[in-house]
């Protein structure tokens, strides 16, 4: 293995990707040269130093991530409030729209001359006394398929 | 479809259910009293109408009376419980006065009293089925004559 392989193996080693047979390889070729030896201490001190670096800068975004988090736990928790409290609105929605039906239904049931017509059922009435102080009264019975009527005749 | 729309909208169902059931209480309030209605008809040999609102009194008063012309004037419904009295108005000032007296079974029995102004035009008592109809004619009105069509349901 010369240098310029060895550099290149030196760099997939420090990124844990060379293989077991080139990393004995490696080994022996650093054992015989002080250069590439200098330079694997070199590149394998990097990565802890960078790991370092990167829990420091952490721990100085600390407590802005927290705070970060801790809004976005708020809306979280915000939203699924205003979910339940729209899910209870449209449960009990019904209420007033059940008074409005009611209401409609008490106003406008058929009353007065609006109704149907005239279906009667039967013409079968007794008439059990009938008078008048100023008019003649005669009882008109032309069948049971015909009404019966008392008609008034006024006294002139 | 009105269980695919409660389905669709499951909220719909309750207000539904409450409208049908008051629908359905407004007769089962009439059944326990009687309704009384009298329709004024004028009776005249002016013109050749009959009101189709007479419905399937139309033929009757053809066949019975010899005017030409129905017209219904007015209609007018009372809830009676027995022992209440009903003041109807009349076409012409008159007024009728339907007390509902005690009966048994689908019977109707009814004190009427008919006056026009303080004379008294008619005092009688009819029995009569619910759903059945009396027919009083004769008082003057206009160019006719007024037939009150009484019905108890």
């Amino acid at each position: 293995m010369d240098c310029r392989a060895a550099l290149t193996s030196i760099e997939a080693k420090a990124d844990g990707l060379l293989p077991r047979e080139e990393a004995a390889e490696l080994a022996g070729h650093l054992a015989g040269c002080p250069a590439c030896s200098a330079e694997d201490a070199a590149i394998s001190a990097t990565g802890p130093v960078l790991r370092a670096l990167t829990g420091i800068r952490a721990m100085e975004k600390a407590p802005a991530l927290d705070a970060m988090w801790t809004r976005v736990r708020a809306g979280i928790e915000e939203s699924g409030e205003t979910r339940r409290r729209s899910s209870w609105i449209a449960r009990w929605a019904w209420i007033p729209a059940a008074v409005a039906l009611a209401v409609f239904a008490l106003l406008f049931y058929p009353s007065g001359t609006d109704r149907a017509p005239f279906h009667p059922s039967s013409f079968d009435v007794a008439v059990e006394d009938v008078e008048s102080d100023v008019a003649t009264v005669a009882l008109v019975d032309k069948g049971e398929d015909l009404p019966r009527v008392i008609w008034i005749i006024e006294d002139a | 479809m009105l269980s695919a729309a409660s389905r669709k909208y499951p909220g719909i169902r309750a207000p539904l259910l409450l409208l049908l059931l008051l629908l359905a209480a407004v007769p089962s309030e009439a059944a326990d009293t009687v309704a009384v209605e009298v329709g004024s008809v004028y009776a005249s040999n002016e013109g050749a109408s009959i009101d189709p609102a007479l419905g399937t009194i139309r033929g009757k008063l053809q066949s019975m009376f010899n005017y030409t012309s129905y017209r219904m004037l007015d209609r007018k419904r009372r809830s009676l419980s027995v022992g209440e009295a009903g003041e109807f108005e009349l076409p012409g000032r008159r007024t009728m006065r339907a007390t509902l007296l005690p009966a048994q079974g689908d019977k109707v029995r009814l004190s009427i009293r008919i006056s026009d102004g303080p004379r008294n035009l008619l005092t009688t008592t009819l029995g009569l089925r619910r759903g059945g109809m009396v027919l009083v004619g004769g008082p003057s009105h206009q160019a006719g004559v007024l037939i009150l069509l009484i019905s108890a349901e």
